[in-house]
């Protein structure tokens, strides 16, 4: 067979086999890209091992293969099966294995974001790629037209005659190339390109139904390889001896007791000390016993927790970036502010926070004397943790090998390579020739990872003389959102992509600037000025080993930041206005889907148009709360109903409600697993968590300093699922439903007790100086 | 040495005795379902069942379970099997009923925590097999830490704790 025209991907025989057969769709890069290709010796998947996307197997199972990894989302799992089930026309039950996140064994690039919006059209495409040519060999094999061939359940049949797509590979070595642009190690890594007919969202079979995880089983089982179990031969457990503060150097690592401790080895490289040992329980105490001796230079650069705000608002350089303004801004808003009889002027504080994974991060990593690197890991972006490692060692990108294994939820750590403990794990095992396992402990994980940034936003509204809503200008200060440098090269002096406060060529979302994260939604609203201004990250420049309080995306990365304050103002604008809180968020859209969820939210949680506020008697307060977000194409709506102990200050969250309209509903149990997970996540940011600091570092520690919700704490949670095919978009984000607590549960603060509670977490202490003001 | 029976088989343990038991069921009996979340029993990703109890393992010495019956997550069908007097080829594709209801529920998202959350049910449920939401709440919040899910999966774990409950009952009925 020569080579096949097949809608721009060229179908073509390698041979033939006695027994089983297949076709392999992979890709190549389309000609503009082939120089850039060409100058990243990265991108060169091993010829040797399969590169395809999407395997068809002449015993009728199929195997696709993905770039991506999973974080608990099970998208990778579920959705993409779905998706591609759809475009072939097969059983979910077909494809029988996913491979995702090994950078020699899988074909895209790209960080794990963007699982539907970004990611889906890629496997979509290359599926609906391989439907077409399945359909042309088909055609061949029967000798009928293919616009006369029909699929159901693999089978091809038409003209009276039928075969199924395991049939038509059988005893062949069929490949399908398809074609691609882009970069596996920069931005969404590799794009499929050109237009495949899709199956019509109409003619939808699997897409939209409940299919359960098949990842689950091995995890409930006991039989998941996780990435703690790794364990390679000759191995040796690690520990790393962190720094006193996130500006000290070493002055001297402590001793090692030799008698006590006779198979362990401290390693120092710079400013990293570790500690190796055969055993994991020696590593530990040997490292607590190094760690006791150790001797650290003092640094106090940060501002403290207390002062953050203040901070914030007088001594953070905002001028060094110009700031982000929306489109959506528009209109002369200081002249209609000046013209309202009604006005709000608020601040909004939210604190840093953690992604608190309840493991914390760990790898192994396997140096090998021949210089190729193996990093096995639980990573969100395989393929940049593969450059950044590859970077700090001064070696080829090809010497490198990223292998994903599943772990503890992270929630965005990873987004930019790395989690923390990979590098030190390459630098120990380069140093003693062997594996070696770094493993941090519950402090290194508070005290040394990255965190979400803290924020601050100023607004002002103006009500006109009917209460609608005449202006809204909102300021949004955050600082450095993403710092992706590997924490463990820094320390040993080891090259790094650049801080976050240098320009960046290499790092995916590095940078200081701000930008406006969170679409605005109230249209009807006449003047309006949405700025977000960007700064260093705290305490970064005055360290003397450039590290501060190192940011990175969790979960609804910016738009939390800025969804806050937002919603939070617009409940207060109500309030002002005298309209039910509901009412005025859909009296200023016009956006229909908006429009939608809000009367959901509204029709399925009980609410009480106007407001639930009780006679003030007796110590319990009842108060219920809206917010809405649009992200990624999908819209939720989320109502909460609390109760305020008013001796107490404590806030009991009694129900959330929660609507979303993702347009193209992809699997329901998933969705609503990942909504009432997020729900719950959402409420423990929103009363407990704050990452605490000193002027040295980070001072929370554990699950104590640190605490999160707990079953005790667990609402009532109801998720109304509005599955709108017509649409034709898979919106996703199941990740804002942490995001839309905050807001929700403040607007029912504010109703339940007439005060706005502007500073997250809401607290006791904090709660009953806001009762007692 | 200590001798301890690990699901449901005799094992002579070498390691020192002051070990945490997580270290030994990992690393020398590749007994992977615990997971070391904090070493400091404040989450309870670590739990083995020993004597029946829920310990966490992560701060529980070797020497202490020493004589003891500890079983895993990878032990609860055996323990199902034999509490049920189920026959052999029944026993070998049989989950334990927590198992199976995290699995219909699909309580898992990441998953690592759920080892803790299935030992916590066991205990609960061979002590309490009906229990109402507030016993359940109960039993995950107290002792000596709550359980902690970040995923925030405590809505599926209840559903799956209520649904195990059913098929128990209607085992221990039959």
């Amino acid at each position: 067979m020569t080579s096949k025209n097949v809608f721009g991907a060229s179908l073509s025989r390698r041979g033939f086999v006695k027994t089983g057969g297949s076709l392999l769709a992979g890709f190549s890069l389309l000609k503009a890209d082939t120089q850039k290709t060409v100058a990243r010796p990265g991108n060169e998947i091993n010829p040797a091992l399969p590169n395809s996307w999407i395997e068809i197997h002449a015993d009728n199972t199929i195997l696709i293969r993905t770039g991506k990894s999973d974080f608990g989302q099970s998208t990778i799992f579920t959705a993409y099966r779905q998706i591609v089930a759809e475009e072939l026309s097969v059983p979910f039950e077909a494809i029988t294995k996913v491979i995702s996140g090994d950078t020699d064994r899988t074909p895209d690039g790209g960080g794990t974001y963007g699982l539907l919006a970004e990611g889906m059209p890629n496997i979509r495409k290359a599926a609906a790629y391989v439907h077409q040519a399945l359909l042309e060999l088909a055609s061949q094999q029967l000798g009928v037209p293919k616009d006369q061939l029909s699929v159901k359940d693999g089978i091809v049949s038409g003209g009276g005659k039928s075969v199924s797509y395991g049939g038509l590979v059988k005893n062949q070595q069929l490949s399908l190339t398809i074609p691609v642009k882009g970069d596996l190690q920069t931005g969404d890594g590799l794009t499929v390109e050109g237009n495949p007919p899709l199956k019509p969202v109409s003619q939808y079979a699997v897409v939209g139904k409940s299919f359960s995880n098949p990842a689950v089983v091995p995890k409930v089982t006991a039989k998941e390889i996780w990435v703690t179990d790794v364990r390679l031969p000759g191995m040796l457990h690690g520990r790393v001896v962190h720094p006193k503060t996130l500006g000290s150097k070493l002055i001297s690592a402590g001793p090692l007791d030799k008698a006590r401790f006779p198979n362990a080895q401290v390693i120092i490289k710079g400013n990293l000390v570790g500690v190796v040992a055969p055993t994991e329980w020696e590593a530990i105490q040997a490292a607590q016993h190094v760690d006791a001796g150790t001797k650290w230079s003092d640094w106090k650069g940060l501002p403290g927790s207390d002062r953050l705000y203040a901070f914030l608002k007088e001594d953070a350089d905002w001028k060094s970036v110009p700031p982000a303004k929306s489109d959506k801004s528009k209109g002369n808003v200081a002249a209609a502010l000046a013209g309202s009889p009604k006005k709000l002027n608020a601040t909004y504080e939210r604190p840093f926070l953690k992604h608190a994974p309840i493991g914390p991060t760990m790898a192994t990593a396997d140096v090998r004397p021949d210089g190729t690197v193996y990093v096995y890991s639980h990573t969100q972006y395989a393929q940049a943790l593969r450059r950044d490692i590859a970077h700090m060692l001064g070696a080829p990108v090809d010497k490198v090998v990223v292998r994903t294994f599943a772990g503890a939820g992270h929630y965005g750590r990873s987004n930019g390579g790395n989690a923390g403990a990979e590098d030190e794990a390459v630098i120990l095992s380069q140093a003693v020739g062997k594996p070696v396992r770094v493993q941090w402990m519950r402090p290194d994980d508070f005290q040394w990872s990255t965190q979400s940034s803290a924020a601050l936003a100023d607004v002002k509204i103006g009500l006109d003389a009917k209460g609608n809503l005449a202006a809204f200008e909102i300021d949004h200060y955050m600082p450095a959102m993403q710092d992706d440098r590997l924490v463990g090269a820094i320390l040993a002096g080891l090259p790094t992509i650049p801080a976050p406060d240098q320009p960046d060529d290499k790092g995916v979302l590095s940078g200081i600037a701000n930008d406006i994260d969170d679409p605005w939604i109230y249209d009807g609203t006449p003047t309006v000025l949405e700025r977000a201004y960007g700064t260093f990250q705290i305490g970064q420049k005055s360290s003397p080993i450039n590290v501060g309080l190192r940011d990175h995306s969790l979960r609804t990365p910016g738009q939390y930041q800025q969804n806050f304050p937002r919603e939070l103002a617009i409940t207060e604008a109500a309030s002002l206005a005298g309209i039910d809180p509901i009412q005025f968020r859909i009296q200023h859209t016009h956006d229909q889907r908006a429009v939608g969820v809000l009367e959901s939210v509204r029709d399925s949680s009980g609410w009480k148009t106007g407001s639930m506020r009780p006679a003030a008697n007796g110590d319990i307060a009842r108060g219920q709360g809206v917010a809405i977000m649009l992200r990624a194409g999908t819209y939720w709506a989320c109502v909460a109903q609390i109760a305020v102990n008013r001796k107490t200050g404590a806030i009991n969250v009694e129900k959330i409600t929660i609507s979303v309209d993702p347009g193209i509903v992809v699997n329901p149990l998933q969705l609503k697993r990942q909504i009432e997970g997020g729900s719950v996540m959402g409420v423990s940011m929103t009363l407990f968590e704050e990452v605490r600091f000193d002027q040295s570092g980070v001072v929370v520690s554990d699950w104590r300093s640190y605490p999160i919700a707990t079953m005790a704490d667990l609402p009532e949670i109801k998720v109304v699922l509005i599955n709108r095919p017509e649409v034709g978009i898979y919106g996703q984000g199941s990740e804002a439903a942490n995001s839309l607590a905050a807001p929700a549960i403040a607007g029912a603060f504010l109703d339940a007790t007439g005060k706005a509670a502007r500073r997250l977490p809401l607290k006791p202490d904090y709660v009953q100086s806001l009762l007692r003001a | 040495m200590a001798t301890v029976v690990v699901n449901g088989v005799s094992r002579e343990l070498h390691a020192p005795a002051d070990t945490p038991l997580l270290y030994v069921l990992r690393n020398d009996l590749e007994l992977t379902g615990p997971q070391f979340g904090c070493g400091m029993a404040q989450c309870g990703a670590c739990s083995v069942l020993m004597n029946g109890k829920e310990v966490r393992s992560c701060i529980t010495p070797l020497a202490a379970a020493a004589g003891k019956e500890v079983t895993t997550l990878e032990g609860l069908p055996a323990r199902w099997a034999q509490q049920n007097k189920l026959a052999a080829e029944e026993a070998a594709k049989t989950l334990h009923p927590i198992q199976q209801a995290w699995i219909e529920e699909q309580t898992p998202l990441c998953g690592f925590c759920q080892n803790g959350m299935m030992i916590k049910a066991t205990e609960l449920l061979e002590r309490t097999p009906s229990p109402t939401v507030a016993q359940i709440k109960d039993a995950f919040t107290s002792g000596i830490s709550a359980h902690l899910c970040r995923c925030g999966t405590y809505t599926a774990i209840i559903e799956a704790v209520q649904r195990a409950a059913e098929t128990m009952a209607k085992r221990s009925k039959a």
